[in-house]
């Protein structure tokens, strides 16, 4: 054969293989000197948690019932709002309204996984009273949600705290003005022998300035004064004075609330468009009467919580819009009902709402056996004293709730604008970090400023646990105090998924009935709930960066994080544009 | 155990004997089925695999040899446009050696939209390297299935089975499913020469410079090469446990025949039917059935066809601008036979985008070719209608 054999293959002892394989490994190629940007692990704050107006780590509950960790999830909870059980009822909760996952499908139903916690935890035992281990007591005035959560963590910071309530039983407007189908006694009863067995001495029917004089209190290192607000405001209408048949929606509540059954007649009208005026017409309901809500503005202006006023028309109540009352039409004597002046919308004014100016000549008669009042509330503050400054009915505070004269705070009703459960919570809240600083400070302690902005939710209101520095149940990979938006997160991995919507009574003659007419979810309801939370902002170990990091450069830690091995991350950012929950940015820092 | 099923089940079902271990598909008219069972099977747990969904052809193959890479078996199905969007993959899978098997449904190009039989999808990938294997029956799909994953694991080279669309893909026949302990027997586990490995990472498809290009395609060429062998070898090792076999190419009643017909596909079963028909007129006519269309089996068609008068090859497909491509290639063949035996060839076009080609369709082929001293082209094409 010629050695020209040009077709023959040769042995050159070359050692190639049949497939195109690297020689050497690939381990020498050290992509990551490529990088100009490299991906850093950072966990926001949900915009659930900035939201809520108690200061609540949702998501971090969240986070944990996704993992089975129940208990541990209504640990956390309890630690920053000490009646789940009553808010997962009642709370108007803006959380849902903040939801990214509105953007999605549909909100998180977090209040009712919130209230199946809450009765998860009142269904167990309570745990042993926190220790005392300041000197200092408090006082607290008034025992509704404002007192009653900065009371708890004036206890669990280690204080003695006693709390003056005028009523002959706790729970302040909880009791008094919420109707027992929204807050069962049982359930508000129950919640609130667990926050008097964090230590907490509730003397009841003791009212400061009436049963005892202000000067019982000299003895305590601070005050919080939260006695609400329970007068109705004045009605206006021409010639209600002295009728029994025109009476403010606030005291027909609370005589129901205390198991009174008023007879009201057959029709009731309700004027206002509050809250108040949707539970008193309600109840007005209940005890067998028509109820009609009569509101100066539209539906669009109602101040009422839209769930309240949406279950308030699905019961039967009429609305009567853009009308006020103006005067009260007697026959030989007898009340008969309401002149009404008829209203249209108007400029807006200083809230933003467009303010109602009467039509000309537009009035008509509505019959009515008894109307109710429902306009507002103002505080009964006279038991103050003088050096203790109020504004408008409302006493003046600064962020931790001190007022002008140290060492009395205030919050709840007393100062908050709007009113609700959860505003009134999260003032107790503030207000106890701000006592505890007080007393630390005169004590002598080198306590500093408090950091007000690190203790909120980006911008909300502050975390107990963070105030306390206690342990995180929830790992967290750098944490930053911002909200992650929607925009910031990748909507392409997560599922469609319907949202859990409460379970509602159907078919009972709600004529005398009383009873709980929302009976939330089912455990594994609740459940399947939480596990729609996007756990927005917070690496949740879903491993999808590790999937897509084109270089293997993301390996587990032994923690059950994520370490990004820098000799071989390139930089590309695929991890943080597929991290679905936005926890992993990209960064100049440290190239 | 016999079942009666359509042709895409017996892919299915000879996927599930073969353990696959990751199929990625995605779903396209004829072939869907396929992949659906296949679904169904992974989701009950009756094939421990993983079903990878994605969003083309192109990410299927793409997802198949990433697979396939860690050493794995895989799996995809597709059809005609769909087989098209995998081109660049195809070339991946084959030049990579990457043993990936692939269920494609012969179906028409588009356009016209058609979405029923003919050749033109697969032949058009030709030349991406890929073993190609060309089925009759419901039950040779099933077989072929099974054998396809040996062969491929056994050369380092991916196999394409090809089945006609509705002939066989959605028409019902018995076919016999080969018990699974007999199939483990058949078949093990895929043991990967080149695997990738974590712990020590090397690159996959990486650069090659002109100094072993040509060394690495030469491989591949002798893996085809060898692919023939071994697909003897693959035959005979499924005959003696289910005593079936086909053949890379069948002779069928070739003895003194001066008349050979060439088919592949479904047409060979109506040809077998005329074939007899013809013979028991005293007509000495016979059928060659080409299974194996990559690696092309030259040698045996030589062996086969020489020496016979005529030859009729009935191409389901054309290459515009050549002709049939069956007729081109066993006309490449030949050239190496003497003169003196070497047949008139008559190369038919017919039954594009589905259209029927009946027994006597194929009868008056056999007249054509009996009755022409030569063809007046190199592509004869059947009942054009103008």
């Amino acid at each position: 054969m010629s050695e020209r054999d040009v077709t023959r293959p040769r042995e050159s002892g070359r050692q190639i293989p049949p497939v195109a394989i690297s020689e050497t490994s690939t381990l020498v190629n050290q992509t990551g000197s490529w990088k100009y940007i490299m991906p850093r692990y950072q966990d926001g704050v949900a915009p659930c948690n900035a939201g809520c107006p108690v200061g609540i780590d949702i998501e971090g509950y969240m986070y944990l019932i996704g993992r089975g960790r129940l208990q541990d999830a209504a640990d956390l909870l309890v630690r920053e709002n000490p009646m789940p059980a009553v808010t997962g009822r009642v709370c108007h909760h803006p959380c849902e309204d903040s939801c990214n996952r509105a953007s999605m499908d549909e909100a998180v139903a977090i209040h009712s996984v919130e209230r199946r916690l809450g009765d998860m935890i009142l269904a167990a035992p309570p745990p042993p009273a926190p220790e005392r281990t300041r000197t200092e007591t408090v006082a607290v005035i008034g025992s509704g949600p404002a007192g009653l959560s900065c009371a708890c963590f004036l206890a669990r910071f280690g204080y003695g705290v006693t709390v003056f309530e005028a009523a002959p039983e706790a729970g302040g407007m909880l009791r008094l003005g919420i109707p027992e189908y929204r807050l069962p006694r049982a359930i508000l009863d129950r919640q609130i022998e667990r926050i008097e067995a964090e230590g907490i001495e509730i003397r009841i029917s003791t009212c400061i300035g009436t049963d005892v004089p202000w000067a019982v209190l000299n003895g305590f290192g601070a005050v919080f004064v939260a006695p609400g607000a329970h007068m109705g405001k004045d009605s206006r209408i021409e010639g209600a004075e002295g009728l029994p048949e025109i009476r403010p929606g606030l005291d027909f509540l609370k005589e129901v609330n205390a198991g009174g059954r008023p007879d009201l007649g057959d029709h009731v009208i309700v004027v206002g468009g509050g809250n108040t005026a949707m539970d008193c017409a309600r109840s007005a309901l209940r005890l067998g009467a028509d109820a009609t809500v009569l509101y100066r503005r539209t539906p669009r202006e109602m101040p009422a919580i839209p769930q309240e006023a949406r279950e308030t028309k699905e019961e039967g109540v009429e609305f009567e819009f853009l009308a006020t009352p103006t005067a009260v039409e007697l026959e030989d004597g007898e009340f008969v009902g309401i002149t009404c002046q008829r209203m249209e919308l108007g400029p807006p004014d200083d809230s933003g709402r467009r303010r109602p100016v009467p039509i000309e000549g537009d009035v008509f008669s509505m019959k009515a056996d008894t109307v109710l009042t429902a306009i507002g509330e103002d505080c009964d503050l006279s038991f103050l004293p003088d050096e203790v400054r109020t504004n408008w009915g409302l006493v003046e505070v600064e962020a931790l709730g001190e007022s002008t004269s140290a060492p009395v705070f205030a919050g709840g009703d007393a100062v908050d604008m709007p009113r609700s459960v959860a505003d009134a919570l999260g003032a107790g809240k503030r207000a106890a970090i701000g006592i505890d600083h007080f007393l630390r400070q005169k004590a002598g302690e080198d306590v500093g400023e408090v950091p007000l902005d690190d203790l909120r939710f980006a911008g909300g209101n502050v975390s107990a646990m963070r105030y306390a520095k206690d342990e995180d149940p929830i790992p967290r990979e750098a944490p930053v105090n911002d909200v992650v938006t929607w925009d910031q997160m990748n909507p392409h991995h997560y599922r469609s998924a319907p949202r859990h919507e409460d379970h509602f009574h159907a078919g009972i003659d709600l004529r005398s009935a009383f009873g709980e007419t929302n009976f939330g979810l089912s455990r594994k309801e609740a459940i399947e709930e939480a596990e729609r939370c996007l756990n927005c902002g917070v690496c949740n170990r879903c491993e999808l960066c590790l999937i897509f990091c084109p270089d293997m450069a993301i390996s587990r830690r032994e923690d059950g994080g994520f370490e990004i091995d820098m000799r071989y991350c390139k930089g590309c950012g695929l991890c943080a544009a597929e991290c679905p929950r936005g926890a992993i940015v990209m960064t100049r820092e440290g190239i | 155990m016999k079942k009666v099923m359509i042709g895409n089940h017996a892919v299915s079902w000879g996927v599930l004997r073969s353990r696959v271990e990751v199929i990625s598909a995605y779903p396209i008219t004829p072939q869907t089925q396929i992949v659906e069972a296949l679904s169904d099977m992974v989701a009950d747990g009756s094939l421990p695999a993983r079903y990878i969904k994605v969003e083309s052809e192109h990410s299927a193959m793409a997802a198949c040899i990433g697979a396939s890479v860690t050493g794995t078996r895989t799996f995809t199905a597709t059809s005609s446009q769909g087989l098209a969007l995998m081109h660049e993959m195809l070339h991946w899978a084959a030049g990579g050696r990457h043993p990936v098997v692939m269920a494609n449904v012969n179906r028409a190009m588009a356009p016209g939209w058609n979405i029923w039989t003919d050749q033109n999808d697969s032949l058009s990938q030709r030349d991406t390297g890929w073993i190609q294997l060309y089925c009759e029956t419901n039950q040779e799909v099933f077989d072929t299935t099974i054998q396809a994953f040996k062969l491929a694991e056994t050369v380092d080279l991916p196999v394409m089975l090809l089945l006609d669309a509705f002939f066989l893909s959605h028409t019902s026949e018995p076919v016999d499913v080969t018990d699974q302990a007999d199939v483990d027997r058949f078949l093990s586990r895929r043991e990967a020469a080149y695997k990738m490995d974590t712990k020590d990472p090397h690159a996959f498809g990486a650069l090659v410079r002109p100094d072993v290009y040509t060394e690495i395609r030469w491989q591949q060429q002798e893996a085809m090469d060898e692919a023939r062998d071994v697909f003897r070898r693959v035959e005979d090792d499924w005959e003696a446990i289910t005593g079936r076999r086909y053949g890379a190419v069948e002779a069928y009643r070739t003895e003194d025949a001066d008349l050979l017909l060439v088919t592949s596909g479904t047409i060979t079963s109506t040809a077998r039917h005329v074939v007899d028909e013809r013979r028991a007129g005293g007509d000495k006519v016979g059928l060659i059935k080409v299974k194996m269309f990559r690696p092309f089996p030259t040698d045996e068609l030589r062996a086969l066809l020489g020496g016979v008068d005529r030859v009729a090859v009935l191409d389901r497909n054309i290459s515009p601008g050549h002709g049939g491509i069956f007729a081109e290639e066993i006309r490449s063949a030949l050239y190496d036979v003497p003169p003196e035996d070497r047949p008139i060839l008559f190369g038919y076009v017919l039954g594009l985008g589905g259209r029927d080609v009946t027994p006597v369709v194929i009868d008056d082929i056999i007249e054509n070719t009996r009755t022409k001293a030569r063809p007046e082209r190199e592509d004869l094409w059947v009942g054009v209608e103008l």
